[in-house]
């Protein structure tokens, strides 16, 4: 089984979305998948990257979710995506996608991970499953932390189901989790965090309300 | 203030708008836009303000200085078309980081006090039922991201099917 594993965050580094996939590779490491890593932080693909990936069984793609939907850099890949398949006779790719909002609710990814099932109908792909994770700004922090312990129990959990639909190349519910904290320490969390960003950016904490 | 945001070239917006009212911002299809790199810049280092300095840095200034957005959009998945989403990314500098918790919800902060009313024309030929379900629930949650209020959402077959229905 071929799986591509393509990290959509614009991030060059420390993106939650890679973070996802890696931790989610770690659970395949015992069985004969072959997994390869694209990454499209730009709003543009190769020829060379669209005829590799018609030969893959799956594709699953970890993103984050801008303004309610799919970031605009990955809504032009996904056009011009769908137009070269269009081309390419007997396809037959299933499609898994992981979405991480910054807001503590996952179900908060719903539309997006619609949209993606929407573009595997026009682009002739098959959907696998979908999988919704609130508080993905928290991710890189604690990257550190194994997957199934403290914050990421929910997490273990949902990719454990994920890994096991992909290997067994079957269709799910569409998923989604907020972590293991309380609601109100993550928010807590991250309002302080964005003080001490913005003091450490030479501004002071009320600049963060600004008006221009 | 309207604001109309649109992912038509100039010549096709003409045919479909004859004549704008005076208190009328126009953003057209520009395919130099950059897209949003998630840095939290517009949050953190010059709040307000996007740190791309091209013609879209400021979208947060000019959304609040606007009591209606009018938004014409190819309909692409049930979503917006890239350019017109490009616009909604490099837009969340309207909003302040901070949370509050909206209909059991978490959901960021004003940090303007305008009210909009948010008008949504989608158009395609092949728009599916499905992608049509997708895009009213879009603009609603749009709305509650922006806290403001929905007015007309409608889907057109084609550019032409436009002419004379918006404004």
């Amino acid at each position: 089984m071929r799986m591509a594993f393509i990290n959509e965050s614009p991030k060059t580094k420390n993106s939650a979305s890679a973070y996802l996939l890696q931790d989610l590779k770690l659970l395949f490491l015992q069985d004969d998948a072959i997994i390869s890593d694209y990454n499209f932080n730009k709003p543009s693909l190769s020829k060379e990257e669209m005829e590799q990936l018609k030969d893959y069984d799956i594709f699953v793609f970890s993103f984050p979710l801008y303004f309610d939907g799919i970031p605009s850099h990955l809504l032009n890949c996904l056009i011009q995506l769908e137009s070269f398949l269009a081309s390419v006779r007997e396809i037959d790719i299933k499609v898994y996608s992981i979405v991480n909002c910054g807001f503590y609710e996952g179900h908060q990814t719903k539309l997006a991970i619609e949209m993606m099932e929407n573009w595997c109908s026009k682009a002739g792909l098959k959907w696998g499953q979908g999988l919704g994770i609130g508080a993905g700004g928290m991710l890189p922090m604690i990257k550190n932390v194994p997957l199934g312990q403290g914050p990421k129990r929910n997490l273990e959990k949902s990719l454990r189901q994920l890994a096991n639909n992909i290997l067994n190349g079957s269709s799910g519910e569409n998923m989604f989790i907020s972590p293991n904290i309380p609601r109100i320490f993550y928010k807590f969390a991250a309002e302080m965090g964005w003080r001490k960003s913005i003091k450490a950016n030479g501004l002071k904490k009320k600049d963060l309300s600004i008006q221009r | 203030m309207k604001l109309i945001i649109c992912d038509l070239e100039s010549k096709c917006f003409e045919k479909i708008f004859s004549d704008l009212p005076d208190d009328t911002m126009v953003i057209l299809y520009d395919e130099s836009i950059h897209h949003c790199t998630g840095c939290f810049g517009c949050w953190i280092k010059t709040p307000g303000v996007c740190v791309i300095r091209d013609k879209y840095g400021d979208m947060g200034e000019r959304l609040s200085k606007c009591e209606e957005v009018i938004i014409i959009s190819r309909c692409c998945y049930g979503g917006y078309s890239p350019f017109v989403k490009n616009i909604f990314d490099r837009s969340i500098s309207y909003l302040h980081p901070d949370f509050v918790i909206k209909n059991g919800e978490m959901h960021h902060k004003r940090r303007y006090k305008n009210k909009i009313k948010l008008h949504v024309y989608f158009y395609g030929e092949n728009i599916t039922e499905k992608e049509n379900l997708t895009a009213q629930k879009l603009v609603k949650a749009n709305s509650i991201n922006m806290d403001c209020n929905v007015g007309r959402v409608l889907f057109f077959q084609s550019i032409g099917e436009m002419e004379g229905q918006i404004l």
